[in-house]
């Protein structure tokens, strides 16, 4: 076990020291996690908030279609976007493979059915009396939807977090579309398995602590912004 | 007579292939309390959905002139205070932010609600949740005011509380009100207009003492609790309530008590006549099954034989 101790040592000492290396696959991981998160969140958010409010014809089909995609395995998405974005694919002329844009494409599609799900579960969980009610009102569309992402914040927090989580610990797409390219599209998931079956194991275990303290930093702030108001909803005798 | 805010000709609703509601005619004006009555399926709360536009009738014509406002069944309250949810519902409206806290706090107020305004929604009681439902109707301020069964699963106490301070709070010369009522006695308690809608038709519309003491057909008489019915030889039928039954010695009518159910204030009292069968409430001397006793009805209605 001297190793693994040997190993969290030299760790901290690379953390410590700054290496080059090590913050560059900090600075990709944070950048594929933020713009696959937020573009996941920009496209899932309204389709979980259509799927969890609207009424219409093949509703049931788009939820399981969503919830199925909770189990899509990053590797046959990376094989997936691989084969299209070949230059002789369809998408061949975007360029997407080996660069990290093909990385923030891949991660999008993870991410995205986890917030569309999870979105449309919270947003079903709310009152309908609520919905109806402010729709009787006169409430615009965007006012509904602010009041059920409002109403749902857990909920969708949570769906979030999950994204987040599944972005940073991501292997297997990233290391296909990506090539796990250091000073390129090598994030610390990825870089932690090269490191890994290279038997760098004090290089792995500070990767692994620096993943794991990313994921608890932003897993704090949002969950910090999932309960905020909470601490109001105990009851107040005026 | 002010014009109408709501005028509904004509008007057929249907649910899939039934048709729910049949050739409904029907105006609602400025000042005016109108409660709507029937029994469970009657159709009631469709009514109130094509005049609020929430569905479309399969025929006639709904005109409105003015805002209407639908406060419907389920108080649904966003988790928020109470303060904020009453504002929330005039911003849905449209009610100018610099307007909404002077018309919540009025509404509260009318509601005498005022005390929850910091509270939070989910700490709310039942009653209290269905004070801020109403209190948000009241505060956008509509022409016509549609109310959903507004006391809908409360305890009598409550009930009984929501039902006074609703009906002056109900009370606007510039607003019309169509409640729809699951109790015939809330009616009475705040309507100026009541109207029956039995199996999707509106057979009685009137003021709720008229129509109480001269219902227009037997069906509709049943309807508001004439239990009694005696069968006059030439087949006419003669209806009346327990509270016009009396029991009373210099009675016209002999009966025998065929059932007594002991009540919080007296006894519930089925008799049995040679026409008939009535039922009253009796306060005084111990009776028990099988008595015979003499009854004097102090009022009834007559209808032809069916």
């Amino acid at each position: 076990m001297n190793f693994v101790w040997q190993g969290i040592q030299d760790a901290w000492q690379l953390l410590v020291d700054g290496d080059p290396y090590l913050m560059n696959l900090l600075e990709v991981t944070l950048k594929v996690c933020i713009v696959s998160t937020l573009t996941a969140a920009v496209i899932g958010l309204p389709i979980g908030l259509l799927l969890g409010l609207a009424r219409f014809r093949g509703r049931g089909l788009a939820l399981t279609v969503a919830n199925a995609g909770l189990g899509l395995p990053p590797v046959i998405v990376g094989v997936m976007l691989f084969v299209v974005a070949l230059p002789q694919g369809p998408l061949g002329e975007l360029h997407l493979v080996f660069t990290l844009k093909g990385v923030y494409v891949a991660q999008t599609i993870l991410a995205l059915p986890v917030i569309v799900a999870l979105t449309a579960a919270a947003v079903r969980d709310i009152s309908e009396g609520l919905i109806s009610q402010a729709r009787a009102y006169g409430a615009r569309r965007h006012r509904i939807a602010l009041l059920a992402l409002r109403e749902a914040r857990v909920g969708v927090i949570a769906a979030l977090i999950a994204a987040v989580g599944a972005g940073l610990s991501e292997v297997g797409a990233v290391a296909i579309i990506g090539g796990n390219l250091p000073f390129a599209t090598q994030t610390l998931a990825s870089a932690a398995l090269e490191e890994v079956n290279a038997g760098r194991y004090s290089w792995a275990i500070a990767i692994g602590i620096l993943l794991l303290g990313l994921i608890l930093l932003i897993s704090a702030v949002l969950t910090v912004l999932q309960y905020a108001g909470a601490r109001n909803r105990v009851p107040r005798h005026a | 007579m002010t014009e109408p805010v709501a005028t509904l000709a004509g008007v057929s609703i249907k649910r899939g292939r039934r048709t729910v509601v049949h050739d409904l005619d029907l105006d609602l004006r400025a000042g005016e309390v109108v409660a709507l009555l029937g029994p469970n399926g009657a159709g009631k709360s469709t009514i109130l959905e094509a005049v609020g536009g929430i569905i479309e009738p399969s025929a006639g014509t709904v005109t409105r002139h003015g805002r209407v406002a639908t406060v419907l069944q389920s108080p649904g309250l966003a988790s928020r205070s109470v303060r904020a949810n009453v504002d929330l519902a005039q911003s849905w409206w449209g009610v100018p932010r610099g307007e909404r806290r002077a018309r919540t706090d009025a509404a509260l107020a009318q509601l005498g609600a005022e005390h929850l305004a910091r509270r939070q929604a989910a700490a709310l009681s039942g009653g209290e949740r269905r004070r801020v439902h109403l209190a948000r109707g009241l505060a956008v301020r509509p022409d016509l005011l549609l109310l959903d069964e507004p006391f809908a699963g409360l305890d009598p106490e409550t009930h009984a509380a929501l039902v006074q301070d609703t009906s002056t709070a109900l009370r606007d010369a510039a607003r019309a009100v169509l409640v729809v009522l699951h109790q015939r006695a809330d009616a009475w308690a705040l309507a100026d207009r009541v109207l029956v809608l039995l199996d999707g038709r509106i057979l009685a519309d009137g003021a709720p003492d008229d129509l109480l003491r001269e219902p227009p057909s037997a069906e509709v008489a049943r309807f508001l609790g004439y239990d009694g019915e005696l069968v006059e030889p030439d087949g006419t039928r003669v209806l009346t309530r327990a509270a016009w039954v009396h029991l009373d010695e210099a009675g016209d009518l002999e009966a025998t008590v065929t059932r007594e159910l002991r009540m919080e204030d007296g006894v519930r009292v089925d008799l049995a006549t040679a026409r008939g069968t009535l039922r009253t409430f009796h306060r005084g001397t111990r009776i028990g099954t099988g008595d015979r006793v003499r009854v004097r009805l102090e009022h009834a209605v007559r209808f032809p034989s069916d």
